[in-house]
């Protein structure tokens, strides 16, 4: 009865595709938002191929990679497949054919590569951006007394707006922490203001020293925020989704760190909060030394199958997939920020604007380079923090034994 | 050709025909539980064992390669999956508890309480709501900010972090389980009371029994079945069917406080991409099923040859 089989399959794989046909998967084809998106790119790709159709399959992003991990084991999976960046193209690279010799022109002109690259190879290219700026608003800011236009550039001068905002019935950070993801956000939201240049990278690289003192900076300030009650109540027993992002939406706090794209993100918060008063600031500076920046990563992005009978011909379907008048179609419609760097985006309001300003000098998120495992751990941590179950050193003690490798 | 045939070869023909009759007979309950046993054996006890049969595989870079009882031992070093079991065990303590609130009810609806058809119907109708749909309406109940501290701060008490403290938030979820299903209790105790014989009510009135020395003397011995029934119903409930109220009230959270083994199952299969480790959890699962079932079966038993 012992070890013969395997939980997740056979590895075998044969030969499913058609060279006149190329099937793409993805869960964004089916909105609405991304019709004039898929239609371009398809109007693109059709201009250099016209003998080859390109099918589209939605499917439902909770089962994707369930459908996609069945498709793969089997080996007739589609030609052209897309990937959150991280550890959701990371696990599956033996799938897929190395796109650098095809994408070179497009280097430049798009960001976020390294969300799907490994081993120094590129297994994708970058249709959004994604990442963690500090949404402010500048409503609050006014009633309170205080420069809306001019949000804090130290964390002294950042718990002082927090004071003046707490006179006028705010709390701070909209906070919700009920699945424990608030740490991520809260890690590479304020990490650039706390690590040094040097440890970020490192950081990212993957030398993490859990034990440094600007380390457990970051976690110490997490339990302080909390303690000094600045986050909303009950952070512990509210979700993040989409509760916390309602309290924001609210006016009942005066800073959230969100999204970029997808939800909780500027096109949400402008809705509620007008435009006008959506301000977007860069982390505030903690410890001496720190280079605040903005925290992104690509945020989803297309591959190609290993299997593709002509990986040219699927490439270029992804060139096209992520050619400026597409990408250009997808941010207008879906509000993502798109990793097209030339597209204009000065008619979103301001603070669009700045996210896009920053993407220039801003570096990969913190919480995206951990492990699941990691991550997952952290999230209870956190939760154990917030409620003083567990002290900050013992915390790292147990972040730093399972980050490494088992 | 008849007439040819004598009396001892007719014999042997029909003792052919006996024996073939009783060959078939003795075959048929066979073949007619066939398409049952295979249906079973294909469909039930053969994916169970390859599902223990994955659980001696490794996940990751070790993936279908045999690896003994590591998977186990990874399993109960976890601290997550610990107290998943422990919450095994306080579902098990609180489940008098859950038995006796739909007994007392049923109980004050049999002895015609005023409004007693208005409480049967409004006792049951959680039964009907989906566990999604209970989870999020006492989500909003038992928020920070909610009503239920809102009416707590108006008597000058808590609040209480219902669902964001790991103290409570277990008896949190476990409360509104209690709460959802207990109509279902209910209904099976208004039958076991269909059944009483109200003489001995009456003979308990005459003698000036108070409710509660009605209560233990009469109605609980004469309900044994039915509250051995309650028991083993609920038990199973409060581990099969908890899921659905986990996810949506708690996600297992707050400190990982509210796990139970199927929901740990869950996330080391669908999110952290550990499907033989998954089926390590669900085969001590599976145990924990089987010798939790034995034991009230014995019990049951018992109690029958008591009664």
């Amino acid at each position: 009865m012992s070890g013969c089989g395997s939980a997740s399959g056979p590895k075998e794989k044969d030969n499913g595709s058609s060279s006149t046909k190329l099937v793409v998967w993805d869960w964004k084809s089916g909105d609405a938002t991304a019709a004039s998106y898929v239609q371009k790119a398809k109007a693109d790709f059709a201009k250099k191929h016209p003998d080859t159709t390109v099918e589209f399959v939605a499917q439902p992003f909770d089962q994707y990679y369930t459908l996609l991990g069945a498709a793969i084991q089997s080996g007739k999976g589609p030609d052209v497949m897309l990937f959150n960046g991280g550890g959701q193209i990371r696990d599956r690279v033996d799938s897929l054919v190395a796109l650098d010799e095809f994408v070179g022109e497009d280097r430049q002109r798009l960001a976020g590569w390294d969300a799907f690259s490994k081993d120094g190879k590129t297994y994708a290219a970058p249709v959004t951006l994604q990442g963690h700026p500090i949404y402010y608003n500048k409503a609050l800011y006014t009633k309170a007394g205080l420069n809306p236009d001019n949000p804090p550039t130290t964390w002294a001068d950042f718990l002082a707006n927090c004071a003046a905002i707490a006179k006028v019935g705010a709390k701070c950070f909209a906070q919700g922490n009920k699945e424990g993801i608030a740490i991520q956000f809260f890690m590479s939201g304020l990490g650039s203001g706390i690590l040094t240049p040097q440890e970020y990278d490192d950081w990212i690289a993957g030398k993490r020293n859990w034990q440094s003192p600007n380390v457990k900076r970051l976690f110490e300030l997490w339990k302080e925020v909390n303690d000094a009650g600045l986050n909303t109540d009950g952070a512990n027993s509210t979700a993040m989704f989409n509760d916390a992002f309602g309290m924001f939406e609210a006016g009942k706090a005066a800073h959230m760190i969100g999204l970029m794209s997808d939800i909780g993100h500027w096109k949400d918060f402008n809705e509620f909060l007008k435009p006008e008063n959506v301000g977007v600031m860069i982390a505030p500076v903690v410890t001496t030394g720190a280079t605040p920046s903005l925290p992104y990563d690509g945020g989803i992005g297309y591959g190609v199958a290993k299997w593709t009978k002509d990986p040219k011909l699927a490439a270029d379907l992804v060139r096209s997939l992520t050619s400026t008048d597409a990408l250009a179609a997808f941010y207008a419609d879906a509000g993502a920020i798109a990793s097209d760097t030339t597209i204009d985006v000065s008619k979103a309001g301001a603070a669009v604007s700045t996210i896009v300003a920053d993407l220039k000098s801003g570096k990969p998120a913190l919480h995206v380079a951990l492990s699941s495992k990691t991550i997952d751990l952290m999230g209870r941590l956190s939760q154990q923090l917030l409620s003083g179950s567990v002290t900050v050193d013992n915390a790292l003690k147990q972040l730093a034994a399972s980050d490494k490798p088992a | 050709m008849s007439n040819t045939i004598s009396r001892p070869s007719v014999r042997r023909a029909a003792a052919g025909r006996a024996g073939a009759g009783l060959r078939g007979e003795r075959l048929a309950p066979y073949v007619l539980v066939a398409p049952a046993i295979l249906v079973i054996v294909g469909l039930r006890l053969w994916p169970l064992l390859l599902g223990v049969n994955f659980s001696f595989t490794g996940d990751g870079e070790r993936d279908g390669a045999s690896v003994g009882l590591d998977n186990y031992a990874d399993l109960f070093r976890d601290p997550l999956f610990q107290t998943a079991l422990r919450n095994v065990g306080l579902l098990v303590l609180l489940l008098p508890i859950a038995v006796a609130i739909p007994g007392l009810l049923a109980t004050f609806i049999y002895l015609r309480v005023p409004g007693h058809r208005f409480f049967r119907s409004v006792y049951f109708f959680p039964a009907v709501l989906s566990p999604v749909i209970v989870g999020a309406i006492f989500n909003l109940l038992l928020a920070f900010d909610g009503p239920v501290n809102a009416v707590l701060g108006s008597v000058g008490l808590g609040p209480i972090d219902w669902l964001g403290d790991p103290h409570v938030a277990m008896f949190a979820v476990v409360g509104v389980h209690v709460w959802a299903t207990f109509g279902m209790a209910l209904v099976v105790f208004l039958a076991g009371f269909a059944t009483l014989d109200g003489a001995l009510l009456d003979a308990a009135r005459v003698d000036g029994a108070s409710l509660p020395q009605t209560i233990w003397h009469v109605i609980i011995p004469g309900l044994s079945r039915t509250i051995q029934f309650v028991f083993v119903t609920t038990m199973i409930g409060m581990l099969t069917s908890m899921f659905g109220l986990l996810y949506v009230m708690t996600s297992g959270g707050p400190e990982g406080s509210t796990y139970l083994p199927e929901y740990y199952i869950w996330i080391q299969q669908g999110q952290m991409n550990r499907p033989a480790l998954a089926s390590a959890a669900s085969t001590v699962l599976f145990v924990i099923m089987l010798v939790v079932g034995l034991l009230q079966l014995s019990l049951l038993r018992r109690a029958v040859k008591e009664s």
